[in-house]
């Protein structure tokens, strides 16, 4: 887990791209979170935010096919590693954890 | 990849028909220019594909825009490449050692840090202050908010078969134009006039400023007290923050009330409703006192608003887009018809045009009759002198760094030699010169920017008393100073760094290599900064001599033993004369509607072949006697009143424009008035040796417009006589202020601004002869000391004082031989062109000015050169001898 940390928006990120699957390219990747988020994010963004899970083994991956509206250059298609999904398994666990417990905590704090 | 790339050509050159439309070029360059390379394929084509989506959505221009930005947004660390230039920034190990090395060499040659430092701080305070200068130009009027909406209106009219622009704009056009042009949101016009303002015990004479309510709206100028919006009241009047504190002290004046009075029958009172806050320094328009336009209607008899024949002295519009202007500007023809059915041709005005008020101070010289301050074009010249003065004294400084840096290299080779020892390659070697450089540059920088702050830029405003608003605040400030900064760092480091890093470690090593002492470069560098110093002396000696030579330059008439003073009307006039004419000290006086060096009419004369534009004064018959102006040809007016009515005195320039063989009884026409030259007088300056001499017309004066008595006195009287005219002019009109003067003032501080040129110069001369002499100095010591030894040797051996001395002089004499007898001639070629451009009339250049800064230079050089001679004489060989 230390070795590996995510951060948020690199988390939306790796999400986004198991969502996609077959889809999960830059431009596309940026449509579907602006979309989300509701707000405009950089192609920057998105892209150093890819690269740096790439480099940390989170994601692999490939050339897609090129199309006319891409100036003839071909996409590169995201893909989660098994290790990727299991970190997002245990992010999930922590969090769905830590929101059994905020009721309790709640209940507590209104007693006093 | 390679088949890929095939792919991509293809497809690209299908694509061209189709799709005109593409993404900026720039932009995409610069990407590939710093994106790392695995990556540009994807991201190039993912922007792409970006854009033409925006394309879609958005217009054209946005989508580009938004395409920019986000290239811009891609600069982020993980994605750009490992460029070279960005490497030796991992180093900061490296780089600390560097500074620590070049701060012990700085502390170690002491006067050769000081040589560097002081010299580049001086160059550089020259170009800060340089800066402030041109900011100050510059930004002359952009303190108003609406500065480009609004626009004076100006009109063309041919005058002497050229067409000029006027500032003046015919009476009804403001009106016209608010109500013709729905664009026009609002208008001011500004008439001035000479009014007296009594307040209390305080009476004077003042110009006030008669102007629409909207002035204080368009115009950025806040009140200090009271409301802007108080002119609408025609009792009421605005007060600028110089006025008030003349009239009321520190205190608030609001409320108050004062009197003016616009001429003898008519006086009204104001109350003051507002007082303006301090006028920016950096401005070409202002106010002392405003009041409303309507009281023309009542303050002058005959004021008609609606009179196209007449001109009111500016006209000013504002707009709601600065674009609209281009609309109004085509429908102006039909004013003109207007106007061309009032006027006759001498007025009739051939175009209109609009002068922006962010840029009007930059034509303000070549607009006539406006109501703007003097223009920024000599200013404007003046930064072109500066920045070429600024580029010198940094080349001069940049120079000594370099010499001192080759030459003392021999001191360092040890040190290279381990460096590349141990893996120093030559671009590291290169680096660390240039950053050794950077920080000397970084030391002269501070001491520069104080330099500036405390010494030139104070020393300039008290010259020229003004403020130029310098402030450490100023953002540009500091693009510009890092700029100079590592500008000069590199031209002064390049070259040194290239040339010691260049050298091999083995033969560094062995000893077997000698440079410094012979590297011709040096020769050249130092030649030019001799070439330098002696164009900087020669105008410093040159500027000097005119401005004394201006200074004993004959007016063409006698202007030393003459005061004058204004009258307000034929009675008063009369009344003085008498009281005048009983003082045993006045030689003779006269009485004139016009007055040399205060004011002309401008009249267009009409021949039947042409016409010509000409100052027009209105004197009496001893107008000439008493200001001595002299006669040439004819006679001067009969002395008889009512004579001589339709008789002209001409001088000598309009003569000459006309090429009159004999001018007596030649005729023209002014409107429908014949007149007759019959006489010629010679030559004489009205305002200041930097006007050109216009043709000049003197006719009889009717007694009623005398506004000017004039007094010839014994010389040296002058001062007791003034004395008495105030005094009689006491006695008769207390309740008018005097106003008048010595005829030597009228010129006002022309001659204190010629003194201000040459001492400008010195101090320049001075900097760059500071310059060359340090670098000289510098030069020669590193010289001699490089050749202790040697000397030593040669003394052992029962070498004279003679002898050393041409040794060490050898050396230098073919260089400043040469250096002189190019320098010479440039500076003589360069400062005739100089003063010719920057001086109407001026002294006949000679070569008293190169000759003399060229025995300055030989004087300097040869004393400079003669310490380190003494020096060696004087040391003992064995200490020579000893060293190592």
């Amino acid at each position: 887990m230390k070795k590996s940390r995510l951060g948020e928006f690199e988390e939306l990120v790796l999400l986004t791209v198991a969502a996609l699957q077959q889809d999960a390219y830059g431009v596309e990747i940026k449509r579907e979170l602006e979309e989300r988020l509701k707000q405009k994010l950089s192609v920057g963004s998105i892209q150093s935010a890819l690269k740096r899970m790439e480099d940390k083994g989170f994601l692999t991956s490939r050339f897609g096919e090129a199309t006319q509206k891409r100036g003839g250059k071909r996409k590169r298609i995201y893909a989660t590693t098994s290790h990727a999904r299991k970190v997002l398994e245990e992010m999930k666990e922590i969090r769905a954890g830590l929101w059994h417990a905020i009721p309790k905590l709640a209940y507590e704090l209104k007693v006093i | 990849m390679a088949c890929h790339t095939q792919a991509c050509l293809r497809v690209e050159s299908n694509m061209s028909s189709p799709h005109p439309i593409h993404p900026p070029q720039w932009p995409l360059k610069f990407l590939r220019f710093f994106l790392k390379e695995k990556y540009l394929e994807e991201i190039e084509g993912d922007m792409e594909e970006i854009f033409y989506d925006n394309v879609e959505q958005h217009s054209l221009k946005k989508a580009r825009r938004l395409y920019s930005w986000e290239i811009l947004k891609l600069l982020r660390p993980n994605l750009i490449r490992n460029l070279e230039i960005f490497q030796p920034l991992h180093q900061l190990p490296m780089y600390k050692n560097y500074f620590k090395v070049s701060m012990r060499g700085l502390m170690r040659n002491p006067l050769n840090s000081f040589i560097n430092v002081f010299g580049l701080a001086a160059a550089i305070s020259f170009c800060v202050f340089a800066y402030a200068f041109a900011r100050w130009t510059y930004d002359r009027d952009q303190f108003h908010e609406h500065k480009n909406e609004i626009f004076l209106t100006t009109i063309y009219a041919t005058r002497d078969g050229v067409l000029q622009q006027y500032g003046q704009t015919p009476r009804p056009l403001g009106e016209l134009l608010k109500q013709d042009f729905p664009q026009v949101k609002k208008v001011c016009r500004v008439e001035d006039r000479s009014v007296i303002i009594k307040q209390r015990d305080n009476v004077f004479n003042e110009r006030i400023r008669y102007t629409d309510p909207d002035f204080l709206e368009m115009f950025t100028f806040p009140l200090k007290w009271g409301t802007s919006s108080s002119l609408t009241d025609v009792n009421s009047i605005i007060l600028s923050e110089p006025m008030s504190i003349k009239y009321f002290g520190e205190e608030n004046p609001i409320g108050e009330s004062i009197l003016i009075r616009f001429d003898k029958e008519r006086i009204k009172e104001f109350k003051i409703t507002g007082v303006a806050k301090e006028f920016p320094s950096a401005r070409s328009l202002d106010f002392n006192f405003l009041i409303h336009i309507d009281n023309l209607r009542t303050s002058e008899r005959n004021y008609y608003f609606h009179d196209w024949a007449t001109f009111l002295n500016a006209t000013l519009i504002q707009v709601a887009d600065p674009a609209d202007i281009k609309i109004i500007e085509r429908g102006m023809e039909k004013y003109k018809q207007l106007q061309h059915e009032a006027v006759t041709e001498d007025w009739a005005i051939a175009s209109f045009a609009f002068e922006p008020l962010a840029t009007v101070h930059l034509r303000t010289d070549a607009i006539r009759e406006d109501i703007f301050r003097d223009g920024s074009d000599t200013n404007v010249k003046s930064i072109g002198f500066l920045i070429i003065i600024c580029i010198l004294m940094l080349a001069l400084a940049c120079i000594n760094y370099i010499n001192i840096a080759i030459v003392s290299a021999a001191k360092r080779l040890k040190e290279l030699g381990v460096r590349k020892t141990i893996g120093a390659t030559r671009k590291v070697i290169i680096v660390q010169f240039l950053s050794e450089n950077i920080v000397t540059t970084l030391f002269a920088l501070s001491i520069g920017l104080v330099l500036a702050w405390l010494v030139v830029i104070p020393w300039f405003e008290m010259l020229w008393h003004f403020s130029m608003d310098f402030r450490f605040s100023d953002p540009n400030l500091w693009i510009y100073l890092p700029a100079i900064v590592v500008v000069t760092g590199i031209l002064s480091g390049i070259y040194p760094s290239l040339y010691i890093s260049r050298f091999q470690t083995v033969n560094v090593l062995k000893g077997s290599v000698k440079f410094g002492h012979k590297n011709p470069l040096t020769k050249l560098f130092l030649g030019f900064q001799l070439v330098l110093a002696c164009t900087f002396i020669t105008s410093a000696v040159m500027f000097t001599q005119n401005a004394d030579y201006l200074g004993h330059r004959s007016w063409g008439y006698s202007n030393r033993d003459v005061v004058y003073t204004v009258v307000p009307d034929e009675l008063a006039y009369e009344q003085l004369k008498t009281a005048m004419d009983q003082n045993p000290k006045v030689l003779s006086s006269s009485g004139s509607a016009q007055h040399v060096g205060k004011k002309h009419l401008t009249q267009v004369l009409h021949f039947p072949d042409r016409a010509l534009e000409a100052d027009r004064l209105a004197v009496d018959a001893y107008y000439f006697k008493t200001l001595g102006i002299e006669l040439k040809a004819g006679r001067t007016f009969h002395e008889a009143e009512g004579s001589d009515q339709q008789a002209v005195i001409v001088n000598e320039t309009m003569v000459k424009n006309l090429g009159w063989g004999n001018a007596i009884g030649q005729q023209f026409r002014i409107d429908s008035t014949r007149y007759e030259v019959i006489g010629v007088v010679q030559d004489f300056h009205s305002y200041s040796f930097n006007t050109l001499l216009n043709p000049v017309i003197f006719t009889r004066a009717d007694k009623k417009d005398y506004k000017y008595l004039s007094l010839k006195v014994n010389r040296g009287s002058e001062q007791e006589t003034y004395e008495s005219l105030k005094r009689a002019w006491a006695q008769l009109f207390p309740e008018t202020p005097f106003t008048g003067g010595y005829q030597e003032d009228v010129w006002g501080n022309y001659y204190t601004e010629m003194g201000i040129h040459g001492h400008v110069w010195r101090v320049f001369a001075s900097v760059a002869v500071l310059l060359a002499v340090l670098g000289l100095y510098g030069l020669v010591t590193l010289n001699v000391s490089g050749r202790v030894r040697e000397f030593s040797i040669r003394k052992v051996l029962g070498a004279s004082f003679k002898n050393i001395a041409a040794n060490i002089f050898k050396q230098y004499v073919l260089l400043f031989t040469i250096s002189l007898l190019i320098g010479v001639p440039l500076s003589y070629y360069f400062i005739k062109m100089v003063i010719d451009y920057s001086y109407q009339y001026h002294m006949p250049v000679t070569f008293f000015g190169v000759v003399l800064a060229a025995v300055i230079l030989v004087v300097v050089l040869l004393s400079t050169v003669s310490t380190q001679v003494f020096k060696v004489f004087n040391s003992n060989p064995v200490d020579g001898l000893k060293i190592e």
